[in-house]
């Protein structure tokens, strides 16, 4: 193993590392995968996939005192359940250092395919707007990338992974390539359609979503099970397991290494090019290096960061490539605040099958230029969930014996419609990462320190997210409802859409990578997770995460094809 | 897979399956894991109630949720869930509640509840209940919290015999029903007789510490 030739090595097999591992090796480079947690089987190791209730510890009821002492980040994640722990990073073994009045949550996936298995799976595009956002309020750095550059990326992706949804036309929204959308509701259809009447400007849409609706490159249309993170054997959903890694290894030039911690990069004498790469096993200790010509760096927003900081050497000071100071900085995740509405339409009607997937409505604040009333820059969308609420809310009453017992078994005669906001978030320096060498870990690489907290603007921004909703509850006809009050504003992370910390740019003295997500200093080095991105928009990452990364990737080999990586 | 693990198999799509895509392929390894595995309540041996103690928490368990036209607590295991979580789950201020309100049953029934006339065991119930009217586990929307440390005996005992009931194997698809897989309809006709579907996850357990 350790003196095969490489040409390439991916650092993570989760949404970013399976597709630089699918585009590089189908054109044609010895491709090795190094991914630290450990190796599970696509279908045979999703051990909690249709398991009901009673086959779970405890009925599914969690088990917090080993939460509190193995997963106390992990567990507050609402994918987290004793269906999938197997997929989750335990806290203990790998352990990052939280601030106290800056706190942030570090959800991670410890197997190969990474938090592909676990993402919450909506998908949407990047706007024109979004990519100008910095330049226009002064916020960051200018992107260096438009949308007409990553629009082709965009539907190549799209093609691959499988995208249902509705075409809306909006330019706030760019379509996608959509396969069907799934079906609504009889009540969103009742919601939806009050919405247009009354706020026109505020359009509902189904949820786009890398779940099929249809066969699509030989994985089946979804099979409507319901909870999509303990794993889809059929393949429904979009997951580096599912899709990508299969590819890759189909072409024959993939080599998948689980249980490899990635410690640090070694430069050659000059500091412009990667030569090797340093692991530790998990379960050995043994430390090795792989050679190649090219790395990518796929290791998430954090532990990308993480590897570059501990990289520093007397070329690189700061950490790898980090001239600018910006490594590490600018962290940011979308906001969260969710509002709670009653609507008695539509009591009779029901469904079959459990839709993973809900609605969504666009950002329609600041669209095209700022508006009048608002105190704030930028915007936010809302994923919208109707549920039909059950005796899980009505069993603490009184009473005994048969009466109490059917007072417990049919829906309720309203629906729950939940609005919940993702906001966005400006990026600040204040936000950020950095190494303690004082506090090893068990492989003795010097922990992440963390410090996040929102700014004034994304608290204005979910301020307006609950005077909207109740604006969008009385349009939709719900008899009751309560925004909530941003002292309920999640904490940094817990969207799990973490970005920023090696963000890009053309200026090589305030950015850490270029517009081919190249690093400014290190030729033949490219980071293509969330650490990448210069702003975060409001809408979900990880399809602008697999364009940039499939672009990068064509780049990358037409420059080491062309001589000009210094290989 | 041989033919026991192929039979197991099938008894699992067939309780939770309407029509199958043709493509549907589920794997066999998976499912031979799943249908292997005996529920929760039937995984673990009894000893932590005396008994006497586990007659009055299974009586108790069947004056909430008794069998009528569709099985009661005790068919549906939920005595077993309640004896499991109070050793294993709760914590000790919780057990500490739930072990000195049972004794305390126990005392006002002279020491065997289950051993007393039925619609004496209502009364002591329905008195136990009045008792606790203040607890704030009777306030509306306290329900997806992941437990009320403060839960008199009372509300403890009600509330696990009702996940016991309801997350059970019995529970889920006898008394609720079961939510088909396999396609999605969003609008079908719901009769004023029809139960709710049976849920694969408690909410709380959903809802974390973050929604």
């Amino acid at each position: 193993m350790d003196n095969k030739q490489f040409d390439a090595i991916v650092v993570g097999s989760g949404i970013s590392g399976g597709w630089a591992a699918k585009e590089l090796t189908e054109r044609g480079l010895k491709v090795l995968v190094l991914e630290r947690g450990k190796d599970i089987k696509h279908g045979a190791d999703y051990k909690g996939e249709h398991a009901t209730a009673s086959k779970l510890p405890f009925y599914g009821m969690p088990d917090r005192e080993r939460n509190a002492r193995e997963y106390p980040v992990q567990s507050s994640s609402y994918a987290f359940s004793e269906a999938n722990v197997q997929f989750w990073n335990n806290d203990k073994e790998n352990p990052y250092i939280r601030t106290e009045d800056k706190p942030f949550s570090w959800k991670r996936a410890d197997v190969v395919g990474g938090r592909s298995l676990l993402w919450g799976r909506q998908v949407y595009r990047w706007s024109e707007q979004d990519f100008k956002a910095n330049a226009a309020d002064g916020n960051g750095i200018p992107w260096p990338v438009d949308y007409k550059d990553i629009a082709p990326w965009y539907s190549h992706v799209e093609k691959f992974i499988g995208v249902s949804g509705e075409a809306e036309g909006l330019p706030q929204l760019p379509d996608s390539e959509f396969l069907p959308p799934m079906e609504y509701f009889e009540v969103e259809n009742t919601i939806k359609g009050r919405v247009k009447k009354k706020l026109p400007d505020i359009t509902v849409t189904m949820g786009r979503c890398a779940i099929l609706t249809q066969e699509h490159k030989g994985r089946a249309p979804c099979h409507y099970c319901g909870p999509c993170h303990r794993g889809c054997s059929t393949g429904s959903y979009f997951s580096s397991q599912s899709s990508t890694l299969p590819a890759a290894t189909a072409t024959g030039n993939l080599t998948l290494l689980p249980n490899q911690v990635v410690e640090r990069l070694e430069h050659d004498e000059t500091g412009k090019r990667i030569t090797a790469v340093k692991v530790v096993d998990t379960q050995t200790g043994e430390r090795r290096e792989f050679t190649a010509k090219i790395f990518f760096l796929c290791a998430s927003t954090l532990g990308s960061a993480q590897i570059m900081l501990n990289s520093s050497s007397s070329l690189h000071p700061n950490g790898l490539g980090n001239k600018s100071g910006a490594l590490g900085r600018y962290l940011m995740d979308h906001a969260k605040l969710g509002h709670m509405s009653m609507v008695v339409d539509d009591t009779d009607r029901f469904y079959r099958g459990n839709r993973p997937n809900g609605l969504y409505i666009p950002r329609f604040r600041n669209v095209g230029g700022q508006d009048a009333d608002a105190d704030f820059v930028r915007g936010y969308g809302y994923q919208a969930m109707a549920m039909r609420p059950d005796w899980e809310t009505t069993f603490n009453t009184k009473g005994f014996g048969a009466d109490y017992k059917e007072s417990l078994r049919k829906p309720g005669p309203f629906w729950i419609w939940f609005l919940q906001g993702f906001i966005e978030c400006l990026p600040q320096a204040s936000n950020r990462i950095y190494l303690d060498a004082n506090k090893p870990d068990r492989f003795g690489v010097p922990q992440l320190v963390t410090e996040f907290s929102w700014s004034d603007n994304e608290l204005s921004l979910a301020k307006d997210s609950a005077v909207q909703a109740e604006k969008i509850f009385r349009a939709a006809g719900a008899v009751f409802y309560e925004t909530a009050d941003i002292d309920t504003l999640s904490e940094g992370g817990a969207s799990i859409h973490e970005m920023g910390t090696a963000r890009m740019g053309d200026d090589p003295m305030q950015s850490v990578l270029n517009k081919y997500n190249q690093a400014h200093e290190v030729d033949n080095l490219f980071v293509t997770d969330g650490s990448f991105m210069t702003s975060a928009s409001c809408v979900n990452p990880s399809l602008t995460y697999m364009a940039f990364t499939a672009r990068a990737c064509d780049y990358a080999v037409k420059q080491l094809n062309a001589g000009r990586l210094g290989a | 897979m041989d033919r026991r693990e192929f039979l197991q198999c099938a008894a699992v799509l067939a309780a939770g399956t309407s029509v199958l895509p043709s493509s549907w392929a589920m794997n066999h390894e998976q499912q031979a894991f799943l249908a292997a595995q005996p529920d929760y309540i039937d995984r673990y041996p009894l000893s932590f109630f005396t008994d006497l103690q586990r007659a009055a928490v299974t009586t108790v368990a069947e004056q909430i949720i008794p069998a009528t036209d569709t099985p009661g607590a005790i068919a549906a295991g939920a005595p077993r869930f309640i004896e499991l979580m109070v050793a294993n789950w709760f914590n000790d201020v919780e057990r500490t509640l739930f072990m000195d309100g049972l004794a305390d049953l126990q005392h006002r029934a002279d020491g065997d509840f289950a051993g007393l006339p039925v619609d004496q065991q209502l009364l002591m119930l329905e008195q136990l209940e009045e008792e606790a009217g203040d607890a704030a586990w009777f306030q509306l929307g306290n329900v997806t919290r992941l437990w009320d440390d403060t839960a008199p005996f009372i509300c403890q005992v009600k509330e696990l015999t009702v996940l016991g009931f309801m997350l059970s194997d019995v529970g889920s698809s006898q008394f609720l029903r079961v939510n088909p897989m396999g396609s999605f309809e969003g609008d079908i006709p719901l009769s004023s007789d029809d139960s709710s579907y049976a849920v694969e996850l408690p909410i709380r357990a959903i809802a974390g510490g973050e929604v």
